[in-house]
């Protein structure tokens, strides 16, 4: 590597460089250093640089506007303040579900679990549906690994399983819904036992297609050969991860927190409480919703709470169990991997059994 | 080019807003504003944490040049079908740039609600919207019976829940009490009733449910608007104006401050 170089080049010269003081982190190269090396050191010295600017940007930003006073109009108010709550509140667990993620995907070696499956291929599906609590990945971030999987020997029925269990069957989404509803109405446990079930049905329903790997999409072997061609340090990486991963949730949080909010001052109560107090209509609106706000399992649940009062429980274990599935983000996520053929039979699946579980609550509750 | 930089960046971007945003809310004691007080502690170190992460995957990030070099390695393995599917360009640019703006907006609109505006409680307009009848009589029905226990403890929840609970026990009419709400219309709006209320939360502002008791004040729009925050004393007793149950008979009432920590848990 070009940056051990650097750095005895460094230490040889004795000129300083303007921009140390600003990173803390790496020692700078002198200016005269030659080639790429100087480049590198930098290019993060002036990242530094950029990064302070902005963080004592928006740090200025608040300090100055916390005392303005804004008379906005009531709802919009409010509004603001429901959907910052959100968003506030789902936070720390998106950071938490993030750092997780990344640890299993640079520490733990993907072939360490495929090996130890055993082999009946029931209790192979149910033992696969189990591995997102090892693997508390969102759903966001459980296509990339399903791949890996399937490369590393996976039946495309048991990546399906996997992919459809772990969002619900992780730590960080149980803590959550367990923080939101407790073990009210019995939606903690429906959710659980939802996922669990349907996963694996449409596991087993994909098992038994004739020629499997013809619902994968031919440009899915590309897509693997570049996952295993990912290289460099893990730190390198790992940013690179963290860069992506938040890039693809937080905008869809950003967007769901403030649905959330809206619907909380925008949609008479009235309405909200005839749908959601009608034990068949209830279920539908909300897995309606659950496909349109795309949010990530993790953290549905507080958005979920915001509708608890209103709607029937049944209403909220379709919109938990069958948001953290299928979505439009999770479609278009599915869409790299599978063909539409195929996406549109496991949409028709997981919505049916979705709706009969939410139905099903309904007439127990 | 900059629909792709926004790309890399968006989700950085997205945890700094949120981080300072969270951050300075904890540290200025207002994040009771949002969030449940247990949530406190685990919410300020993920903030750090993610704070720490999202700047130091800043400075690592592969800049510009090594990424270019990314981009030629996709393309090696790429099928047909992806090679004919570049060459349809100004389609796929159309769509870069429409999601490149929408980006924009969720940055600026998360700016905005997160940075740019003061922290507030939610509004008395939310609380008749929610109303507060039934949520109070709800939570009344769901929790234990308070009447015939100390009231000289009671709370400010448990003052709401047990007049709704019924029983004109002697000890509530006769136990003088000091409550602090903020002012709501009734129900039905009448002229010589508010409610004095608070938000209760059990996870964070969007469960918030109003919960309160009704005041007897003839001709209250005169002295106090909704929203103000009031501290009242007197004792509870039948409604002069003939309504069902009790409700608080001022002996004082004076505008305040909003407390620093407006809802009940």
């Amino acid at each position: 590597m070009p940056r051990g170089h650097a750095r005895s080049e460094a230490s040889a010269s004795r000129t300083t460089y303007a921009g140390v003081s600003m990173s803390h982190t790496h020692h700078a190269p002198p200016t005269g250093a030659p080639g790429p090396a100087r480049g590198l050191a930098g290019r993060r010295a002036v990242g530094a640089g950029i990064a302070a600017a902005i963080l004592a940007g928006l740090i200025a930003v608040r300090v100055t506007t916390s005392q303005g006073e804004f008379d906005l109009p009531d709802a919009t108010q409010d509004f603001v303040t429901l959907s910052a709550s959100v968003l506030i509140e789902s936070l720390p667990f998106v950071f938490l579900g993030i750092g997780l993620s990344i640890a299993v995907r640079l520490w733990l070696p993907e072939d360490f679990l495929v090996r130890r499956l055993p082999r009946h291929p029931g209790i192979r599906r149910a033992v696969v549906s189990l591995l997102g609590v090892l693997l508390p990945v969102c759903e966001c971030g459980n296509v990339p690994l399903a791949r890996g999987l399937i490369v590393r020997g996976l039946s495309v029925g048991e990546a399906m399983t996997f992919l459809l269990a772990a969002p619900i069957l992780n730590p960080v989404t149980i803590i959550t819904t367990y923080q939101a509803f407790g073990w009210d109405d019995g939606i903690l446990a429906a959710r659980i036992a939802g996922g669990f079930v349907i996963a694996n049905l449409v596991g087993w329903v994909f098992s038994r297609h004739p020629q499997p790997m013809s619902l994968l999409t031919p440009k899915f072997q590309a897509a693997c050969a570049h996952e295993h061609a990912e290289g460099g340090r893990k730190s390198r990486r790992a940013a690179k991860m963290f860069a992506e991963e938040t890039a693809a949730m937080l905008p869809a949080l950003v967007v769901g927190s403030a649905i959330a909010g809206l619907i909380q001052v925008a949609v008479s109560r009235d309405l909200l409480v005839t749908l959601g107090q009608n034990p068949v209509l209830s279920v539908f609106a909300l897995m309606v919703l659950a496909f349109v706000v795309s949010i990530c399992s993790n953290v549905d649940a507080f958005f979920a709470l915001a509708l608890g009062s209103t709607f029937m429980p049944g209403a909220i274990v379709a919109f938990l169990v069958f948001g953290p599935m299928i979505d439009i983000k999770m479609l278009a996520l599915l869409r790299t991997t599978f063909t539409t053929r195929t996406l549109v039979q496991l949409t028709a699946i997981v919505a049916l059994a979705s709706a009969a579980l939410g139905l099903a609550v309904n007439v127990v509750a | 080019m900059w629909p792709r930089f926004l790309e890399r960046w968006k989700g950085i971007a997205l945890t700094l807003i949120g981080v300072v945003a969270t951050l300075w809310l904890a540290f200025s004691g207002q994040l009771g504003l949002y969030i449940h007080p247990r949530y406190f502690l685990f919410t300020t170190i993920m903030a750090v944490i993610g704070g720490a992460l999202a700047i130091v995957a800043m400075l690592l990030l592969p800049a510009s040049g090594a990424d270019e070099a990314d981009h030629e390695h996709e393309h090696e393995g790429e099928s047909e079908a992806d090679a004919s599917q570049r060459r349809r360009r100004p389609r796929g640019r159309r769509r870069a740039l429409a999601g490149a703006w929408a980006t924009v907006a969720i940055l600026v609109g998360a700016g905005i609600a997160l940075l740019a505006l003061p922290p507030a409680t939610l509004s008395a307009a939310t609380a008749v919207q929610r109303d507060v009848e039934r949520t109070t009589s709800d939570l009344a029905n769901e929790s234990p019976l308070l009447v015939g226990t100390d009231p000289s403890e009671f709370t400010f929840r448990d003052w709401a829940l047990v007049v709704r609970q019924g029983g004109a026990a002697a000890e509530l009419t006769t136990t003088d009490v000091s409550l602090v709400g903020f002012v709501m219309p009734a129900p039905d709006d009448p002229d010589d009733t508010f409610v004095l209320a608070r938000f209760t939360i059990t996870c964070c502002a969007v469960d918030a449910q109003p919960i309160g008791v009704p005041v007897h004040l003839p001709d209250w729009r005169e002295r106090f608007s909704p929203d103000d925050w009031v501290d009242a004393t007197g004792r509870f007793g039948a409604d002069p104006a003939g309504g069902e149950g009790l409700v608080l008979l001022p002996t004082s009432l004076e505008v305040t401050d909003q407390p620093s920590e407006p809802y009940v848990y």
